[in-house]
């Protein structure tokens, strides 16, 4: 047990930045806006909140300043792709060469510094509850969040209006559009909300899972997000799950190779993308089911004129 | 802008042919000596090519009327850096540094055909007609860093977080091993391998996992301050292996050695200027002139783990003490070196196995 009490907190940790920035990538994506940006996005979000973190010492400082930051590139995206109807994938790649260059031109001046913020400070008054106080100065704030950011997304698309308007959308935005929906405008939100979201995800692989700020430090897990979304059959409960797979399995294989169980360090290296995919493909493997969860319009322009 | 018509280019090419007729081409009077330098990665990493950059810094701050460098960073792709050599050539840099191993097979090949340039090269096999190589020899740094950890380990477990399993990272732990048993027989190391030169969310991971099996001494390969501040975070000592990172590891960092590369450059720099250039295959570590340096150690540091260490650099200084001096044994028992002999440099440098009492695997082993 004391074995594997380490890898559930690791894969905790390590999780987390993807259930965030995947589950603002399904959001984007249900409404037909297939953002590549993600990657270049969590980069200048992270260096953003490092570098607010650090000069106000304050983390939801940091994690508010990368959403907006985060959010300016995603409007950006938005303006292109959305409103002059540019190629979704040529832009979202952009946006991650963007973001990217610009989180390391921003990043120079706080490279190797650390961060120190005390996580139990950053529960606030949590801490101080009754029975549950303990679990939340244990796990960080940003980590229970992502718990109820989950719930959220899940009872938004599943039970509300709103969300039923969203996916709409993002099945056939002439269909939405005819009905009255502000098809352009909930695409905006939709991408706003993904960039924002990716934002906080990077914050916190500065600001919480590495406490500093060096190129390389989101070393792919953009694309690991925007790859989830797609094997979770865009539904949130399996990208939830799929994020902490992908998180257990890296964790894991760091761990097995420490208690020198003699598999090679490559394969186990692949074991999370592989052990992803295997499950995630598994629980939908029905070909029909799998065509009908896609988006129908997702990546495609809409022009509410034409 | 020189204007390229038909009598500047009869001129050049007349120039480039009476050069081509005396060798390597020599400085006029008064004229500075362009240096070029191509970083793979961005200089701000904290790690290797921030040590790399201290070299041209210590190189303009020895020279700074002689010299002027041009530094490109952050050329990721192998394809552009050839491109950018032949663009620094070109342009009259007469002396051009490669900073990684990846860039060596490219000037191995592109050297030959740009024979106005000196290149030298951090990093490769061997020396070409205008190629210089340099490389440091870390398991001396390493040896001594084991030293330090193998008196202060209390489970007699070390953690070592590897970027990939090159010979350079393999005789850097096995050293770091054979350091520690060589004041304490009992410790063994733990490698977990991150596969990835840069991911540090990665070595924060792999630090917990080898600290959750009892690791309390942590070195490693990807030099960047993460490990030590993972190691700081679950209260152990880590090592800056190669690279100092006391300044953001406060309290935690046991010891530490760099990589200094600026007597490279400045000896480089130095013949280029007077024409007396060689082409050379230099591996140093520690010792004046060398490129392995030992830096700050934590105030927690016995005087007599100290002075042990300092006896053991004196003795590496000397030539007295060779890290890889028989019996060694591999993971499997068989003795690799016999008592009294020591390993050649060459099967130091394509090391492919690990020594007894490290527990990890090697690739295809």
């Amino acid at each position: 047990m004391s074995q594997f009490l380490p890898i559930l907190f690791a894969t905790l940790i390590a999780g987390t930045p993807l259930v965030y920035a995947a589950l603002g990538e399904l959001i984007t994506e249900r409404a037909g806006v297939l953002n590549m940006g993600v990657e270049g996005m969590m980069v200048t979000g992270a260096v953003v909140a490092f570098a607010v973190a650090l000069t106000t010492g304050n983390l939801w400082l940091g994690v508010l300043a990368a959403m907006v930051a985060a959010g300016i590139l995603s409007l950006l995206f938005s303006v292109l792709a959305i409103t002059f109807r540019a190629n979704q994938v040529a832009v979202g790649l952009a946006m991650t060469i963007f973001g990217t260059s610009l989180g390391s031109y921003l990043g120079k001046p706080f490279v190797g510094m650390a961060l120190v913020l005390d996580a139990s400070q950053a529960a606030g008054g949590f801490a101080q509850l009754p029975l549950v106080g303990p679990l939340f100065s244990a796990i960080h704030p940003l980590v229970w969040l992502s718990w109820g950011l989950f719930a959220a997304v899940w009872f938004f698309l599943s039970r509300t209006r709103a969300g039923l308007a969203l996916r709409a959308v993002g099945e056939s935005p002439t269909s939405a559009h005819a009905i009255g929906y502000p098809v352009v405008r909930i695409r905006y939100l939709a991408t706003l909300f993904g960039g924002a979201m990716a934002g906080v995800a990077g914050a916190y692989m500065s600001t919480v899972y590495a406490s500093l700020w060096t190129e390389g430090l989101i070393a792919g897990r953009g694309w690991i997000a925007v790859a989830l979304v797609v094997f979770a059959t865009w539904r949130p409960e399996r990208c939830f799950a799929g994020a902490y797979l992908f998180g257990g399995a890296t964790m894991a294989q760091l761990f097995a190779q420490s208690a020198g169980i003699g598999v090679p360090s490559e394969l186990m290296s692949a074991l999370p993308y592989l052990a992803t995919i295997v499950v995630l493909v598994l629980i939908s493997r029905d070909a029909a089911l799998m065509r009908l969860s896609v988006p129908a319009s997702l990546g495609k322009p809409f022009d509410p004129q034409g | 802008m020189l204007q390229l018509n038909r009598r500047n280019f009869l001129k050049s090419a007349a120039a480039t042919a009476l050069l081509a007729g005396t060798g390597l081409p020599t400085l006029a009077q008064g004229e500075k000596l362009k240096v070029g330098v191509i970083h793979m990665g961005a200089i701000s990493d904290t790690g290797w090519e921030y040590f790399q950059a201290q070299a041209w810094r210590a190189l303009e701050a020895e020279f700074p009327d002689q010299v002027e460098v041009t530094v490109l960073e952050n050329i990721a792709q192998i394809q552009d850096c050839e491109r950018l050599f032949r663009q620094l050539s070109t342009q009259g840099h007469q002396l051009i540094f490669g900073t990684t191993f990846s860039q060596y097979a490219s000037l191995k090949k592109l050297a030959p055909t740009l024979p106005n340039s000196h290149f030298e090269c951090c990093a490769g096999i061997d020396a070409g007609d205008n190629l210089g190589v340099f490389e440091g020899k870390h398991h001396e740094g390493t040896y001594l860093t084991g030293i330090a950890a193998g008196r202060m380990t209390k489970s007699h477990v070390l953690g070592w977080v590897g970027a990939f399993p090159v010979p350079q990272v393999i005789y850097s732990l096995n050293a770091f091993l054979l350091g520690a048993r060589s004041v304490n027989p009992d410790v063994v190391l733990k490698v977990v391998w991150a596969n990835a030169w840069v991911d540090p969310a990665k070595e924060k991971d792999a630090v917990a996992a080898l600290v959750a099996q009892g690791a309390d001494v942590i070195s490693g390969s990807p030099n960047t301050p993460v490990q030590g501040l993972a190691a700081e975070e679950k209260g152990v000592w880590s090592i800056g292996s190669t690279g100092d990172f006391s300044a953001y590891v406060k309290t935690k960092q046991l010891v530490s050695f760099e990589l200094d590369w600026s007597a490279a450059h400045i000896e480089a720099a130095k013949g280029v200027l007077a024409g007396t250039w060689e082409p050379t295959n230099r591996w140093r570590g520690l010792g004046e002139g060398g490129f392995v340096k030992m830096t700050t150690s934590s105030p927690e540091l016995p005087a007599d783990v100290a002075a042990e260490m300092a006896t053991a650099e004196a003795a590496i200084i000397a030539g007295t003490l060779n890290p890889f001096a028989g019996p060694i044994k591999d993971q499997a028992g068989v003795e690799k070196v016999a008592a009294g002999a020591v390993l050649p440099d060459e099967e130091i440098k394509g090391m492919t196995w690990l020594v007894e009492g490290v527990q990890g695997t090697l690739p295809g082993a």
